[in-house]
C-alpha cells in the first residue's frame, strides 16, 4: 500500500486539508456515517479488502486504519 | 436456493405515492450535524426528494386507493382477483391481516385468498414467486401483489441515518399465465443471524411499546433514536450488499446460462445512489444499465423500489418492446433474492398520487 496516497484519500473523504498517521480518525468533523462508508468502499475499490463495521469502530488513529487495510491486502 | 418458473408474467404496474413532499434541503436542519457533511451526504447518497403519508395514513389506504384506480380505468375488474398477496413491514393491525382488510373495502368475493408477506426490500421478488406459485393452481388466473409500506411514521426526526432516505409507496402488480413459454430463474438467501440489522427494536410482543420506548435517546453518533423508531446498522448493511449480492447474481446467471452482458437492465432495490453505484461496479455493469435515480425522486420505498424503478424508467420503453431484465432485492431479515425475467406486453405502467 502506498501510505500517502491512502492518506490523501482519506483527507479527501474526511473534507480534510491533510490527514496525518496519528491523527485521530473521530476528532475530524467529517468523521461521520458517510466517512465510513466511503472508506468501507475504498478499502473495497482501490485495496480490494472487505472491512466489518465492528473493525472500523475499533479503529482510533488514520495509520490504525491504514494498517487494517493493508494487513488485509494479503 | 435456486427456484424456475413457467409461463408467468407481470402484466400490469402501478404505484401510488403520496402526494406529500419532504426536500432534504429543508429537512437537513433538523439533524445535529455540520450543513456542509449534511450536503455534501445528499450528493454522494442522492438525497433530494421524498414522498411521506400524512399523519394517521396506512398501507391499506394507499392500496385501496390504487386499486379503485385500476377498477375505475377499466384495467382490471374487482372480481377477477382471486389472490391478493400483501408484502408490508407496516401492517395496518396485529390482527386481521392488512390484506383481508384490503378486501373488505374493496368488497372483493370471498372466493379468493389474501396473504401478508412480512418481508421489506427483497420483498418484490419474493412476492412475485408466491403469485407464481398460486398461479400453479387451476382456479387462480390473476394474482394481485402489493409491495406497501409507510415506514416515514417510523423513523426518528433527529437520525441522519435512515429518516432522509425513507419513502412511502404502495406498488400494486398485476401477475398472470404467460401463453409464451417463458423460463423464470430465481434466487434466495436469507441469514436470520443478522437480523437485528434492520429492526424496530419495539411495539411487538417482544418489547411493547410504552411511553418509555417512544423515548427519544442518543445513540452516540450525532443522532437522536426512540426504541418504537426503525434502525439501520448503515455500514453492516453496505457491506451485507457487497458481498452477498454480486455472487446470488452470478449464481442466477449460471443458472440460466447466461451472462451479465446478455440482460437489458439491473433493476436493482433502490436503498441509496451511492450504494448501487458501488453495486454496479463491483459487478462491472455499466451505471446505465443499473438505474439509481429512484432515491432522489420519491426516497427508499422498501418492497416498491423495483416496481417503481421499472416504471420510472421502462414505461416507454415497454410498450413497445421485450426486455430481459434481472431484478434484485437486499433488505430486511436479512433476506437477499434476485430473479431473470422478460417483461413483456405490461399494460399498465404508471404512478399516481395520493391525496
Amino acid at each position: 500500500m502506498n501510505k500517502p496516497e491512502f492518506y490523501q484519500r482519506l483527507a479527501e473523504i474526511l473534507d480534510a486539508e491533510e490527514v496525518k498517521p496519528e491523527n485521530v480518525l473521530k476528532d475530524f468533523e467529517g468523521w461521520d456515517s458517510l466517512a465510513v462508508l466511503s472508506v468501507l468502499a475504498m478499502a473495497d475499490a482501490k485495496y480490494g479488502v472487505s472491512i466489518k463495521a465492528e473493525e472500523i469502530r475499533a479503529i482510533n488513529t488514520a495509520e490504525e486504519l491504514a494498517n487494517l487495510i493493508a494487513s488485509k491486502q494479503k | 436456493m435456486k427456484f424456475t418458473f413457467h409461463r408467468k408474467r407481470i402484466a400490469g404496474l402501478l404505484t401510488v405515492v403520496p402526494a406529500r413532499e419532504k426536500c432534504f434541503l429543508e429537512e437537513m436542519h433538523n439533524f445535529n450535524f455540520p450543513e456542509s457533511r449534511s450536503l455534501k451526504l445528499k450528493e454522494v447518497m442522492g438525497f433530494d426528494k421524498r414522498r411521506v403519508v400524512e399523519p394517521g395514513v396506512c398501507v391499506s389506504d394507499l392500496a385501496v386507493f390504487g386499486l379503485h384506480h385500476l377498477f375505475d380505468k377499466g384495467l382490471l375488474k374487482p372480481d377477477e382477483i382471486d389472490a391478493l398477496i400483501l408484502v408490508t413491514q407496516s401492517p395496518d393491525y396485529f390482527m386481521p391481516p392488512t390484506s383481508n382488510v384490503i378486501q373488505g373495502r374493496l368488497n372483493l368475493k370471498q372466493d379468493m385468498i389474501c396473504l401478508d408477506i412480512s418481508q421489506g426490500c427483497a420483498g418484490f421478488v419474493i412476492g412475485l414467486m408466491q403469485a407464481f406459485m398460486l398461479l400453479e393452481q387451476e382456479s387462480v388466473k390473476k394474482v394481485v401483489l402489493i409491495n406497501a409500506d409507510v415506514l416515514s411514521r417510523k423513523t426518528s426526526p433527529k437520525d441522519r441515518n435512515i429518516r432522509p432516505l425513507i419513502g412511502d409507496a404502495a406498488a400494486i402488480t398485476l401477475v398472470e399465465r404467460d401463453t409464451e413459454d417463458s423460463i423464470i430463474h430465481a434466487r434466495l438467501k436469507m441469514d436470520g443471524r443478522r437480523a437485528n440489522t434492520l429492526i424496530v427494536p419495539a411495539g411487538g410482543m417482544r418489547m411493547p411499546a410504552t411511553p418509555e420506548t417512544a423515548m427519544l435517546e442518543d445513540v452516540g453518533d450525532n443522532n437522536l433514536r426512540a426504541k418504537d423508531h426503525f434502525y439501520m446498522d448503515g455500514t453492516e448493511v453496505f457491506n451485507f450488499v457487497q458481498v452477498e449480492v454480486p455472487p446470488l447474481i452470478d449464481e442466477l446467471l449460471a443458472d440460466a446460462g447466461r451472462s451479465a452482458a446478455d440482460m437489458d437492465y439491473f433493476l436493482c432495490h433502490q436503498p441509496n445512489r451511492f450504494m448501487l453505484q458501488k453495486l454496479a461496479d463491483k459487478m462491472k455493469v455499466p451505471h446505465d444499465r443499473m438505474p439509481n435515480n429512484l432515491v432522489e425522486r420519491f426516497g427508499n420505498t422498501s418492497g416498491a423500489t423495483i416496481p417503481m424503478v421499472i416504471t420510472c424508467n421502462l414505461a416507454e420503453r415497454l410498450e413497445r418492446e421485450k426486455l430481459y431484465v434481472c431484478l434484485a432485492g437486499f433488505g430486511v431479515g436479512l433476506t437477499w433474492s434476485a430473479m431473470l425475467l422478460q417483461l413483456n406486453k405490461v399494460h399498465f405502467n404508471h404512478i399516481i398520487e395520493y391525496k
